[in-house]
């Protein structure tokens, strides 16, 4: 919102605080001043002026503000100054008003206020008015529109003229739109109007929606000789949803929707009055003011015991100050017998802002200035925090991650529908968003391997090989409630080389995170390497995946790609704290390898297992040493060397007692359909 | 006559322990004179022939001489050997500036970093760290939060709708309101994580990025508390005393509501790119925990209050390292993320 430092000026006696200094005053104590811009002038009409620009969102709950006199009263309540009123109120004329208004529902709008004016000559707006506005980025059209506008942009109380002429009937009918109306407003565009819309209307049908914009049909042209302006309040809700609804937010319905003061109608009516009798001379007013609506709430005055403020603020404030500060900014100010005072908001401040004693701490706060509040630490309870294991968890995988060599990646949480059927899944599984920002960001990530396979993509181009991860949520639909958000851990490892490395180093992660964890062969997705696929086993469970990327989805990267997707939920809740010592073992043990002879394709993992099995409780370790195939093997076999190491916890173990535990793990896997080279 | 025979043969062992090369050159030597069979050894079988007068004496140079030739010997192959290993170690020589096999070690996204640092920080000053899902309700993450339906403030925070009427949460003030239904104040909280706004992606706007929403709920906050809180905070944050500035700053979950500013840290308030030539950052919007709020997750504003603050990860981790685009940190470049 643009404010004229030179308008400000007119409104407020004595002020003299320069622009910039005035823009950082306003920042400290009212609302953010986002910049001050000279502009020149050399017409006599319009001299140098400064635009201080105040940013829109921190004026969100300061409909007041939302004119230059609101800002002024701000100003002078700052600097000092005195504000001086441009309304008078005596100009409005009495009597019966030639036009009716009708009202259907006073809670979509409280008050109605219009006033008849004829002989009317519409030319352009005098040199000087048009500048201001221009200086505000409103554009001058013509003497009618531009006074409401300059009114608009004074106190902040939209205002629609209407060409008396062209309307049907001798009654405004304020209501809410009929199935099938349609207006064209004044930017010619046509607006299929749905029955929660309030509209203005005549006999015929829609001549404006209400506190939106006006009707093409009914507007101000060199024609007009005879108008009828509104002044009007309607119901900050009904015109956001209104203006929402048809994608059209006015200068107008940026006001109403932060809730306008019903009072100030009529006053609007008394400012353009005058403004026009200057502007159009030989204007005449017909008749009274017409003026419809609920009665005017009174805002209700609000206690606030200074020993309370000064707690709140942690500050104590001269109570004649506190009560400065009230008036200044146009409040009632009453002393309650007990160290109180009984403060009534203006009604500019009592439509949303002002309802609670913590609204006006914050008047006198930053009247005061934060910055004269010393800082001061709490006396409070000292408790150690609860933990949260889940965050502690994922802090060890990332270090672990780390560690081993991985670089961590954030990616978007969206995914487009090509990418979600490349890796297998269903659109219709995915949480959809209603409005994207791009189609290929339509969808909530059922999975990390979108992102992490882009990553690897990407980062094709500049390296040889690299390790990344993500740590990231999965969304799930759920039957109830809200989605299921399910953390993942996915760590990549690209290489050009025969993709062994990568696949092993991510099995050592996997290890590494869950002592004992297995991978076991399963059978591949379509991303997934046919043959080098896996599950990864955890205490009896799968937690989650261990792959090399399917040919067919390395695309231009000229390397391999391993993946690891693990579920990090459902390993936090397999983690055991529950750690017990073992004695150590007090008799020697005794080493000895053998090398299985198997086929090809049988597995180490389950060799091992086998032949721990075989050995029972004897087992101190087994580890694999190496394997072969090859001359003088035949075709289609290879050799597994594994190293045992075992013991008694009770004696040291004889020579005959080796030769059978050597004996037993022999004919055990022969049976199983091994064999041995020995 | 023995004592002249036994001198020379010294002199000349002597002079041929020094002489010898290597440990084969001085064996030879060793064996000639200190051998079973070697000149001290004929030497000895002599002396029965001398009278008993003269055989202890010159049986007692006679050991003399023997001692300290081999003595001669023991140092020449210690020569030998300290000579030996000298040459060994030289001959192992190694260049320590190869580089490391890999992996190196891999790097924790900047995000990460800070929000761990932030996180210890709070946690030591008691604070409990709670987590909140991303896809939330609109209950809160606006209306509990005092922004009803309808309530132009909506406006501040551009929304992702999803089609089942949830949406992706804007802020993180949303966990604020599942900590005060979870836990009896006094409370102290924080809540990091990922937030939402459709907004088009540019150098310095993010549909995706980190935020940090904390919250003290107890019987006596004010408004000097909040200032000594976030003071705290953003000193250990930079790792130095950093000048701020409180200032009007509206929120309807905040009443007052502010907008904190430090001091840019780049130009010290003189005016520079950065600060866009202000002389102040804008940091952390804050203040004290509307009524309304307490109230609607049951708490009783009379007996409790406090205050909430909200800290931007991403723009705090771009001005810790000068980072010029934001698409820098979701991009999963490795050239980017490795330099942290």
């Amino acid at each position: 919102m643009k404010f004229s430092y030179n308008w400000l000026c007119e409104l407020v006696e004595g002020m003299n605080t320069p622009p910039k200094q005035l823009g950082l005053l306003l920042t400290m104590k009212t609302a953010e001043c986002e910049g001050v811009e000279e502009v020149s002038g050399t017409e006599p009409e319009c001299p140098p002026d400064s635009i201080i620009e105040i940013d829109n969102k921190s004026l969100t709950h300061r409909p007041d503000l939302w004119g230059h006199y609101g800002l002024a009263r701000e100003v002078g309540a700052i600097v000092g100054g005195k504000l001086r009123d441009p309304v008078h109120m005596e100009l409005l004329p009495q009597g019966p008003p030639p036009i009716a208004v009708s009202i259907n529902d006073m809670a979509l709008c409280p008050r109605y206020s219009a006033l008849a004016l004829e002989n009317v000559t519409v030319r352009p707006s005098p040199r000087w008015l048009q500048r201001r506005l221009e200086v505000i980025g409103l554009n001058p059209i013509n003497n009618v529109v531009d006074v409401t506008n300059y009114v608009m942009a004074e106190l902040a109380q939209p205002l629609h003229a209407f060409d008396w002429d062209l309307l049907r009937g001798s009654t405004i009918l304020i209501r809410t739109a009929q199935p099938g109306e349609h207006l064209v407003a004044l930017n010619e565009q046509e607006y299929a109007l749905d029955p929660r819309d309030l509209v203005i209307a005549d006999e015929r049908g829609p001549i404006a929606l209400a506190g939106v914009i006006g009707g093409l049909d009914t507007c101000i042209t060199d024609r007009t000789r005879r108008i009828v302006l509104e002044s009007a309040n309607f119901q900050a809700a009904s015109i956001r949803r209104t203006s929402s609804r048809h994608k059209l937010r006015t200068d107008a319905s940026m006001r109403f929707e932060k809730a306008q003061d019903p009072a100030n109608t009529v006053r609007g009516l008394a400012r353009a009055l005058e403004l026009l009798q200057e502007f159009s001379p030989g204007i005449r007013v017909v008749a009274g003011v017409a003026d419809q609506g609920r009665l005017l709430r009174l805002p209700e005055p609000i206690l606030l015991p200074l020993d309370w403020l000064a707690r709140k603020l942690g500050k104590t404030v001269d109570p004649e100050e506190v009560k400065r500060i009230f008036e200044r900014l146009g409040f009632l100010v009453s002393p309650d017998s007990s160290g109180a005072f009984m403060v009534t908001p203006p009604s500019w401040r009592a439509t949303k802002d002002i309802s609670l004693r913590d609204d006006l701490l914050e008047e006198v706060g930053r009247m005061i200035g934060y910055d004269s509040i010393p800082s001061q630490p709490p006396t409070a309870l000292v408790s150690p925090p609860l933990q949260h294991p889940e965050r502690l968890f994922h802090r060890q995988v990332r270090a672990t991650l780390v560690e081993l060599g991985f670089t961590e990646v954030y990616n978007y949480s969206f995914v487009s529908e090509e990418q979600a059927k490349a890796f297998g899944y269903k659109v219709e599984d995915h949480v959809r968003i209603a409005n994207p920002i791009a189609s290929d960001q339509c969808l909530m990530r059922l999975n990390l391997l979108p992102g992490i396979w882009k990553n690897i993509q990407q980062n094709s181009k500049h390296f040889e090989n690299f390790r990344l991860f993500e740590i990231g949520r999965e969304i799930h639909k759920s039957a109830t409630g809200l989605p299921q958000e399910i953390p993942h851990l996915v760590a990549a490892v690209f290489r050009r080389d025969d993709g062994q490395q990568g696949l092993m180093e991510l099995k050592r992660v996997s290890e590494h995170l869950m002592p004992g964890s297995e991978v076991m062969p399963a059978s591949a997705r379509p991303y997934e390497h046919p043959a080098r696929t896996a599950d990864v086993n955890w205490h009896g469970t799968t937690v989650g995946r261990l792959f090399e990327l399917h040919p067919s989805m390395a695309g231009e990267t000229n390397g391999r790609a391993a993946i690891l997707d693990l579920d990090l939920k459902q390993i936090e809740s397999l983690m055991s704290q529950d750690k017990r010592y073992t004695p150590l073992r007090r008799f020697p043990s005794s080493a000895f390898d053998l090398s299985v002879i198997a086929q090809a394709r049988d597995l180490a993992g389950t060799m091992q297992k086998h032949m721990a099995a075989l050995v029972g409780e004897c087992l101190e370790s087994i580890e694999f040493v190496r394997q072969y195939s090859g001359p003088p093997l035949p075709e289609g076999k290879k050799s597994v060397s594994f190293r045992l190491k075992v013991a008694s916890p009770d004696h040291t173990l004889s020579s005959e007692e080796l030769a059978a535990i050597r004996q037993r793990i022999i004919d055990g896997m022969r049976t199983l359909g091994y064999d041995f080279r020995l | 006559m023995f004592e002249t025979t036994l001198s020379e043969l010294e002199v000349q062992a002597r002079q041929q322990i020094a002489t010898a090369k290597t440990v084969e050159e001085l064996e030879p030597v060793r064996v000639e004179v200190l051998g079973r069979k070697g000149a001290l050894a004929r030497i000895s079988k002599e002396l029965a022939k001398l009278p008993p007068e003269d055989r202890a004496r010159v049986g007692k140079l006679l050991n003399a001489v023997k001692q300290s030739l081999e003595a001669a010997v023991e140092a020449r192959k210690a020569e030998f050997q300290a000579l030996a290993l000298k040459a060994r170690l030289d001959a192992e020589w190694f260049d320590l500036t190869l580089p490391a096999p890999e992996p190196e070690r891999g790097n924790l996204h900047p995000i990460t970093q800070i929000q761990n640092e932030i996180e210890d920080l709070f946690t030591s000053l008691g604070f409990t760290i709670l987590d909140g899902p991303e896809v939330e309700t609109e209950y809160h993450n606006f209306d509990a939060l005092n922004i009803p339906p309808d309530h132009p403030a909506r406006d501040m925070q551009d929304t992702f709708w999803l089609t089942d009427g949830n949406l992706l949460r804007t802020h993180t003030s949303a966990v604020q309101i599942r900590g005060l239904e979870r836990f009896t104040p006094p409370l102290r909280m924080i809540a990091p994580g990922r937030v939402f706004r459709n907004e088009e992606v540019d150098a310095s706007h993010e549909h995706t990025f980190y935020q940090l929403e904390g919250m003290m709920v107890d019987r006596e906050i004010s408004v000097a508390h909040l200032i000594y809180f976030m003071k705290t905070l953003l000193s250990a944050i930079f790792g130095r005393e950093v000048t701020v500035r409180l200032r009007p700053g509206y929120f309807p979950f905040v009443e007052p509501g502010f907008e904190l500013d430090i001091q840019c840290l780049i130009c010290g308030g003189a005016g520079c790119p950065v600060c866009k030539q202000g002389g102040w950052v804008e940091l952390l919007p804050c203040g004290l925990v509307h009524p309304n709020v307490l109230r609607m997750s049951r708490i009783d504003p009379e007996l409790w209050n406090g205050f909430a603050f909200g800290l931007g990860l991403t723009r705090l981790v771009m001005m810790r390292y000068g980072i010029d685009d934001i698409r820098h940190l979701q991009s999963g470049d490795l050239r980017f993320l490795r330099q942290f």
